[in-house]
């Protein structure tokens, strides 16, 4: 569960995104006293991270919570340092990754009823989320939850179908590139290319991020791109001024065909990678293969970006022409085997970027908490007390029926 | 464990030892069915005498054996109405996961505060006097538990209001 | 953290972002005890605009908010507040101070609004005092500022201090026990020799204290307490050390239902500890099944779902 969103409220994501938690190491229930107040969460948790006697913990891996005491002090401190909300005027919306068990819905319930007597609960899926995300932009005219998303953050990229709101288990695929390895892929480039040799080695991984996220973007045809460079390379380079964070020494790199070939390695991943080989169109269309066929046409026509990695520019517009020429040849090839004469009208394959991409399933979230069905489809206090935190295993899905 | 608690801990375990003695056995009420009988109540003779093991007033055991099951449930001591507050949240967190804890029940029976139901098969599959050992340790640390967790509670109280008052000074 | 700020994070950052790299805005968010704030920038990405919309508004003008508002806001306050909301601000981003330092105060100030508006009951008991001081009568008017659905402070000055209630609600059995256990701690902290300057604190349950007795509605059941803090002049009158105490007395109630929340987490993860312990003694007794791979004639193995 990544965030925290609060009726009503709209806050600085940053601060919440993968929060690591410095605390005194040391098990809690031998302590007597108020050490377990003694820490700090995000941006203020890095600042802090050398402060002797502190260490660093991430509460959250893979998107799923894996300490459980720590990410409660990190919901205690979310809610009453930076939302400054009381738990007990408010709803609250969570999210989850998909396919999380549910026993950690009953567990986090377990949490924000029983420690912070909240209001009412939510917890969405973070897929459904950022379909509703897309709904801010101006190519969508139907509000729909079918979808496929892509969800590219730091570590993994998911692909993941949803139909009416519904995330369909059984076809969801995890691809093993996201931000992380492309800023290792960059890193390798200019080191190969002698440009590294002027920064420090502590700074190279940053500096590298920070050409991937300044610089990057996704040409049509790579042999075509490097040509263009080629021929006019003062054009086409680019200067990256870097400062030396202890010495203060200055240091300048050049930026060249990374540019273009950083995100490349979703498309072409043996560029990168020998043991992944499929590139993300494949996978997408495996992807929608796999799911009922009569969601299908929906799927194709609704692929969703969501996550820092899709930020890329142009990264839509390749992916929708990669993956229409996949479903053509597909059509193509049926219509021949089938001898028929009849033609066939064809499948919509749009994917839609927004503006709202890098937060996108917080996005949605705000969106859908501002809508005046969100109470109705909360679980309230009343109702958890009543029944317990098995409760949560179920939610109603926005917009439908009961 | 404190010299005061062991006879009565030590009763506890023979009497739980002996109460053991389980064998599988179909419902006489309804075919097919194999029902933990003291649970299910459908026939007098298989349930045995209930007993009460109690220390004071406010601890006592009570075990209800029968043929192919028996439960026990634990009145835990509570002293004062933050004790009371502590050991049924303690209860609760614990029954909340009674999943994991084959042998506990998710609801205590009235009048105690937490209720375990061992049936032939744990009997079977698991190690009988390791299950003794581990309601004996839960019922010996549980009492710990429960004024370790009162004494932060105030440590916390202390730590709070002072912080809170000597602000005033700044 | 032990102590809540008086600040508010959010104001703070976002104003802080905007004047680096103004861009255009909308945001509402709160505060503590229902306080609504709306940050946007209706006209151009320069100005923002910053509307709070506070629960006991009147009350708080009838003591005087608006001057505190005027005196540390000055221009920047609208005449008309946004509609829905009870107070705005117009931040214009190029009037913001060019230094540094100057630059953190004023962040610092607007941050502060919410503090700011309920210190008007506090300031006017505090000048009220004085003026019994010097007068010789008794005592002032009580004030009554109903600043949550349920629960209100009461502030009165008298002649040698200046008494302020809280009247506290739980709504939960685990909060009402936790929050006696704690409050009873406010009442006996006074007896250490290092904060004995500290106000002196009572503390009644379900009774309303005496100087609020005659106020009508007060309810007087199980989940009600009052706690009463008094206030001597060595409290307020150096005009810092009033400034300090208001805005640690402001937050009083939240302060205490912050702790008694951590108290319940901590008591989670104390338990989550012990059932972890509890549970690996249970799995002590499990005996090791022997597993055999089965397979059936075709040589097919067989699993179990």
């Amino acid at each position: 569960m990544v965030l925290v969103i609060q009726r009503l409220g709209l806050l600085e994501t940053q601060i919440l995104l993968w929060p690591p938690i410095p605390s005194k190491p040391g098990n809690l229930a031998s302590k007597r006293g108020v050490e377990d107040l003694d820490f700090f969460i995000g941006d203020e948790a890095l600042a802090n991270a050398k402060t002797p006697g502190y260490g660093v913990h991430y509460p959250i891996r893979h998107g799923m919570i894996d300490n459980w005491d720590h990410m409660e002090r990190y919901w205690e401190q979310t809610i009453f340092k930076y939302l400054r909300a009381e738990p007990e005027d408010h709803y609250f919306l969570l999210t989850e990754p998909p396919l999380n068990p549910p026993e950690n819905r009953e567990q986090t319930a377990e949490i924000f009823f029983e420690s912070f007597n909240i209001k009412g609960l939510y917890i969405a899926v973070q897929a459904v989320l950022a379909l509703a995300a897309s709904w801010s932009s101006n190519k969508v005219t139907d509000r729909t939850l079918t979808g496929t998303v892509i969800d590219s953050g730091d570590g993994v990229t998911h692909v993941i179908p949803c139909a009416e709101g519904y995330v369909i288990g059984s076809a969801i695929k995890n691809i093993p590139i996201a931000g992380r390895d492309i800023s290792q892929f960059v890193l390798n480039l200019m080191r190969e290319r002698g440009e590294m040799t002027a920064v420090p080695p502590e700074d190279q991984l940053k500096i590298a991020g920070k050409v991937k996220e300044n610089y990057s973007y996704v040409c049509q045809d790579i042999v075509k791109e490097f040509r263009k460079y080629d021929a006019e390379p003062y054009k086409y380079f680019e200067r990256y001024d870097g400062e030396h964070s202890v010495t203060g020494r200055k240091y300048a790199v050049d930026v060249g065909y990374e540019r273009f070939l950083a995100p490349e390695i979703f498309f072409n991943p043996e560029i990168y990678s020998s043991d992944f080989l499929t590139p993300l169109p494949d996978i997408v269309d495996d992807v929608i293969q796999a799911s009922p066929i009569d969601v299908r046409r929906g799927l194709y026509k609704n692929i969703v970006l969501s996550g820092g990695s899709t930020m890329f520019q142009h990264f839509g517009q390749r992916l929708k022409r990669d993956l229409k020429q996949l479903v053509d040849r597909r059509i193509d090839a049926s219509v021949v085997s089938s001898g028929s004469t009849q033609r066939s009208s064809g499948v919509d394959v749009d994917v839609i970027s927004h503006k709202r991409q890098r937060y996108a399933v917080w996005f949605g979230g705000s969106l859908l908490a501002s809508l005046p069905e969100f109470y109705t489809s909360c679980h309230t206090k009343a109702q958890y007390d009543e029944i317990g935190p098995s409760i949560c295993r179920r939610y109603q899905i926005f917009g439908s029926a009961t | 464990m404190s010299n005061v608690l062991r006879p009565y801990l030590a009763a506890v375990r023979s009497t739980l030892t002996a109460a053991l003695t389980l064998e599988n056995f179909s419902s006489q009420v309804v075919e097919r069915h194999n029902k933990p009988e003291v649970e299910a109540r459908g026939s007098k003779e298989v349930l045995l005498n209930p007993l009460t093991i109690s220390r004071n007033e406010n601890e006592r055991v009570l075990i209800e054996p029968s043929v192919n099951s028996i439960r026990m449930s634990i009145k835990i001591k509570q002293a004062d109405e933050i004790e009371r507050i502590l050991c049924h949240k303690f209860t609760r967190f614990m029954m909340q996961r009674a999943e994991s804890f084959v042998v506990l029940r998710r609801k205590p029976v009235p009048g105690y505060d937490i209720s375990f139901l061992i049936t032939h098969v744990h009997a079977e599959t698991m190690l009988k006097h390791k299950i003794v050992d581990f309601i004996i340790q839960f019922m010996e640390e549980v009492d710990r538990e429960i004024s370790e967790m009162k004494l932060s509670l105030n440590a916390r109280a202390r730590i709070v209001a002072e912080s809170y008052l000597s602000a005033f000074n700044a | 953290m032990i102590l809540l700020e008086p600040h508010n994070v959010i104001i703070q950052t976002t104003l802080a972002d905007k004047i680096a790299k103004p861009s255009s805005l909308d945001v509402a968010f709160v505060d503590f005890d229902g306080v609504r704030f709306h940050i946007s920038t209706p006209d151009r990405k320069t100005v923002i605009q910053l509307s709070m919309n506070i629960r006991c508004w009147d009350e708080l003008v009838q003591f005087g908010a608006m001057n505190i508002l005027q005196r540390e806001y000055g221009s920047l306050l609208k005449p008309s507040p946004e509609p829905e909301y009870n107070v705005s601000l117009d931040i214009d981003l190029d009037q913001v101070p060019a230094e540094e330092e100057a630059r953190e105060t004023f962040i610092r100030s607007v941050s502060l609004f919410k503090r700011n508006a309920l210190a008007a009951p506090f300031e006017l008991a505090f000048k009220q005092q004085k003026e019994l001081e010097a007068s010789g009568s008794s005592q002032s008017e009580l004030m009554q500022i109903h600043y949550r659905d349920e629960e209100a402070i009461y502030v009165q000055a008298s002649q040698d201090r200046v008494t302020v209630i809280f009247s506290t609600v739980f709504r939960e059995e685990t909060d009402r026990i936790f929050g006696k256990v704690f409050l009873q701690e406010f009442v006996d902290a006074r007896r250490q020799p290092s904060i004995q300057n500290a106000p002196q604190v009572l503390y009644n349950s379900r009774d309303p204290p005496l100087e609020i007795r005659e106020v009508p509605g007060l309810r007087n059941t199980e989940d009600i307490g009052y706690v009463t803090f008094v206030l001597f002049p060595r409290h307020f009158t150096n005009p810092t050390t009033a400034t300090n105490t208001i805005s640690h007395i402001q937050l009083f109630r939240d302060y205490l239902h912050y702790h008694i929340k951590c108290s319940k987490a901590y008591m989670h993860s104390r338990m989550r500890h012990r059932v972890s312990e509890f549970q690996k003694v249970l799995n002590r007794a499990k005996t090791e099944v022997a597993t055999t791979e089965r397979k059936t004639a075709s040589g097919r193995t067989m699993s179990n779902r």
